[in-house]
């Protein structure tokens, strides 16, 4: 099992969506998914249309004894398993605090369940705190949404200046999104984002409002529009994530 | 989390009123064709998994397994891979094609059913359990008769109340549960095997039906095993059709070159001939084979500090197993070999041969089977270390044709007993076998590297590795050969010849 978390330490860059849709599109690519909301906010959750309910809360999911299989759901895309986010996860720091080691615990939770997913996506709260260094234990790659704006290379350059210091850090895989290239200033700091950085994956996520109404169908857009270019750039996506998270194959 | 259910005598539409009525949500009526795919040996099988191609409401190819995983859906209209190499890159090629390697992946079942799924949802709208209700279920080429419907209830995680609940909704019903999904349970009821394509030399026979329709049964079963491989080795498919064709010859010769005074003589004599020139034709094919299939386990040891030393090596082994197979492809099409299996088919299927005196097959299967061991045992209490290695090679052939008997005509015989008296059998074998292709491999690379170094097409470096793997295989040869003695003395005990003397016991006293 490869372990991806879509991540950004800004919120509203399209996290949320870039996981719900790259499930979809790994799914449909023959992986079976386990996406790990891990945002209070629960918008994986919702999208999915699974019950925002912890059992025992943060401290039952990631404390002493706690087990991931137990908080495993459907959903309605077969291969497409969940753990559901509700409010309780706000404490997630401090009952990963009370673990032994708490920057391997979520490591340790996905590793009994390796044999049975192909592929676990987290979806990370916007932020960098404990449970963020966990997630950088657990995960081969972060998929690191970045809009075109001028800041916002400023909170990729933290964080990759913030892994250059751990041992064992996930790859960062920085991915264009909210794009419209109808505006002049949106493709010249796209163009310079390229520049910049040439881990940056050549999909770019285009600002869709098919993207937007996933609220409202509560689905994937490859369900509600599988030809749009949305779906289109979602895939193309996968496909690029695919071939750097499975380079022996 | 999968249930099935059937009944011989309630319509699917039954169930799909009686779920309708609880609340359930339709789905849209489908026709669905599943086909399972395996390597020929059922690796994926062995390793807990299923491979089938879906064509209907959706194209996809889906791997379900291990047990509790969810199943893997890839989206897929084309003709189904041939090999687990040419799936996509990602997590299902890696699952499929570590298990399959380079053994093609082949149909092994085609099943076509009318689908409906029909769902529970909860109040956000989403799924917590689904029954899939196949109707109408039919196997091609395949007459069995099979349950009229199969239903599934398939659970969804962490919506156990669900799954429960509809289980005990149709248990209400009066349905009869049944074991495994509803392709598991339509393969059962018409006796195909998920594990890869077997076929059992054993025909049901008793003691006391008459010699020459036992043998006729026998051998029909291995003229349609022919048959079954002949397609796959003449395009190549996979070398396991060719090994099963030449293992059906050879117990085909060897039935009937143990038919003397059941057979009419003049069949026997022309068909035995017959299938020794088709068991010769196949040879050098499945001699390289072998070679190429061993090749990795083969120069693993040497260690080679640059494995690629070996290359040519290797690439010329292939490509005289290509030419090889071209040769077998026209000898089999020929005239020579048609006309054998033409012929034989139309004896086989000749209502005209009927037993000039009838009598049981049992004291004379039970005869020759004694007769049989006894020549291996002559045989093997004759070997010393001074012994050539075709006194090994001879035995070896000795031991093949007690076996084909045991097996063949295993019908005969009380299963269990049988069995592990084979397995014996089979250790010895597989002692006389391994020196064998040491033998046969030994001889090939030392022709191969006198060609090479001839026609100059073999470097200083993979002459001196060939030179290693000469030693390192006359080594095997060696270590097989010394551990014959202590092999043939395990088989050739008190206790297990008198095991085979109890194993015939029934079948003589009829």
């Amino acid at each position: 099992m490869k372990v991806a978390a879509t991540y950004s330490i800004k919120g509203g860059v399209g996290k949320t969506s870039t996981a719900v849709n790259l499930a979809f599109e790994a799914a449909r690519g023959g992986a079976r998914v386990l996406v790990w909301d891990l945002d209070p906010q629960g918008a994986a959750t919702f999208l999915f249309r699974v019950r925002p309910k912890v059992r025992g809360g943060s401290r039952g999911l990631v404390g002493v004894g706690g087990e991931l299989a137990p908080h495993v759901r459907g959903s309605d895309l077969s291969p497409v398993h969940v753990v559901p986010a509700d409010f309780s996860l706000r404490h997630l720091d401090l009952h990963l605090e009370g673990t032994a080691q708490p920057t391997a615990r979520l490591a340790a939770l996905l590793d009994p369940l390796r044999e049975h997913y192909d592929l676990a996506l987290l979806d990370c709260p916007p932020s960098i705190s404990l449970a963020s260094e966990s997630v950088f234990g657990a995960a081969d790659a972060l998929l690191v949404p970045v809009v075109p704006a001028t800041l916002a290379a400023r909170t990729l350059t933290q964080l990759v200046d913030f892994l250059d210091d751990q041992v064992d850090a996930p790859i960062v895989l920085p991915i264009l999104s909210m794009v419209d290239r109808r505006r002049r200033m949106h493709k010249e700091l796209v163009e310079s984002l390229a520049a910049d950085w040439p881990e940056l994956l050549s999909t770019a996520i285009p600002a869709a409002a098919v993207i937007e109404r996933m609220g409202l169908e509560r689905a994937p857009v490859g369900v509600t529009a599988p030809t749009s270019p949305a779906t289109r750039a979602y895939r193309s996506l996968w496909a690029e994530v695919a071939a750097r998270l499975w380079t022996s194959s | 989390m999968h249930t099935s259910f059937t009944h011989p005598d309630l319509p699917a539409r039954s169930v799909l009123d009686a779920l309708a009525a609880a609340g359930f949500e339709m789905g849209a009526p489908s026709v669905v064709t599943r086909v399972v795919i395996d390597t020929f040996d059922g690796r994926l099988h062995d390793a807990g998994l299923r491979l089938e191609q879906h064509a209907g409401a959706v194209d996809e190819l889906v791997l379900s397994g291990p047990v509790g995983a969810p199943a893997a859906h890839l989206a897929w209209s084309k003709p189904a891979p041939s090999l687990g190499h040419h799936l996509p890159p990602g997590p299902f090629r890696e699952r499929v094609a570590s298990r399959s390697q380079e053994r093609a992946l082949l149909p092994l079942l085609t099943l076509t059913t009318h689908t409906r799924v029909v769902s529970r949802r909860d109040r956000r709208g989403k799924a917590t359990v689904a029954v899939v209700v196949h109707d109408r279920p039919t196997l091609a080429e395949h007459l069995a008769e099979l349950p009229t419907w199969v239903a599934e209830v398939v659970g969804v995680a962490g919506h156990d109340d669900a799954f429960a609940g509809a289980i005990a909704r149709l248990s209400m019903l009066g349905l009869v549960a049944a074991e495994g999904d509803m392709v598991g349970v339509v393969a059962g009821a018409a006796g195909v095997s998920l594990k890869g394509r077997t076929s059992s030399p054993t025909v049901p026979l008793a003691p006391s039906d008459d010699a020459l329709l036992a043998y006729r049964a026998v051998l029909a079963n291995l003229a349609h095993t022919i048959d079954d491989n002949l397609p796959g080795t003449v395009a190549d498919t996979d070398p396991e059709f060719l090994h099963e064709l030449r293992v059906a010859v050879r117990r085909t010769r060897s039935v009937l070159n143990q038919a003397k005074g059941v057979l009419p003589d003049d069949v026997r004599e022309h068909f035995a001939a017959a299938f020794g020139h088709l068991g010769t034709v196949t040879s050098p094919a499945r001699d390289l084979d072998v070679y190429v299939l061993g090749w990795s386990a083969m120069v693993a040891p040497l260690q080679l500090p640059d494995p690629r030393v070996l290359d040519r090596v290797r690439k010329e082994i292939e490509r005289r197993r290509n030419s090889a197979y071209v040769t077998l492809a026209k000898e089999l099409s020929g005239p020579t070999c048609r006309g054998t299996l033409d012929a034989w088919r139309a004896w086989l299927a000749d209502p005209a041969v009927e037993p000039a005196s009838p009598r049981p097959i049992g004291p004379v299967m039970a005869r020759r089977i004694a007769k049989a061991q006894a020549v291996v045992l002559a045989h093997g209490r004759a070997i010393t270390p001074a012994s050539p290695p075709e006194a090994l090679h001879d035995l070896r052939k000795d031991a093949k044709k007690l076996r084909y008997l045991l097996e063949c005509f295993g019908g005969l015989l009380p299963t269990k007993p049988r069995k592990a008296f084979v397995s014996q059998l089979k250790a010895l074998q597989d002692n006389l076998g391994d020196h064998q292709d040491a033998e046969v491999q030994l001889a090939e690379l030392r022709t191969l590297a006198h060609d090479l170094h001839k026609r100059a097409k073999a470097d200083t470096d993979a002459l001196l590795a060939m030179g290693r793997l000469s030693d390192l295989l006359d080594r095997r040869r060696q270590k097989e050969r010394d551990a014959f003695v202590d092999r043939f003395a395990s088989y050739d005990t008190k206790a297990n010849r008198a095991a085979l003397a109890a194993l015939l016991a029934d079948a003589e006293a009829v």
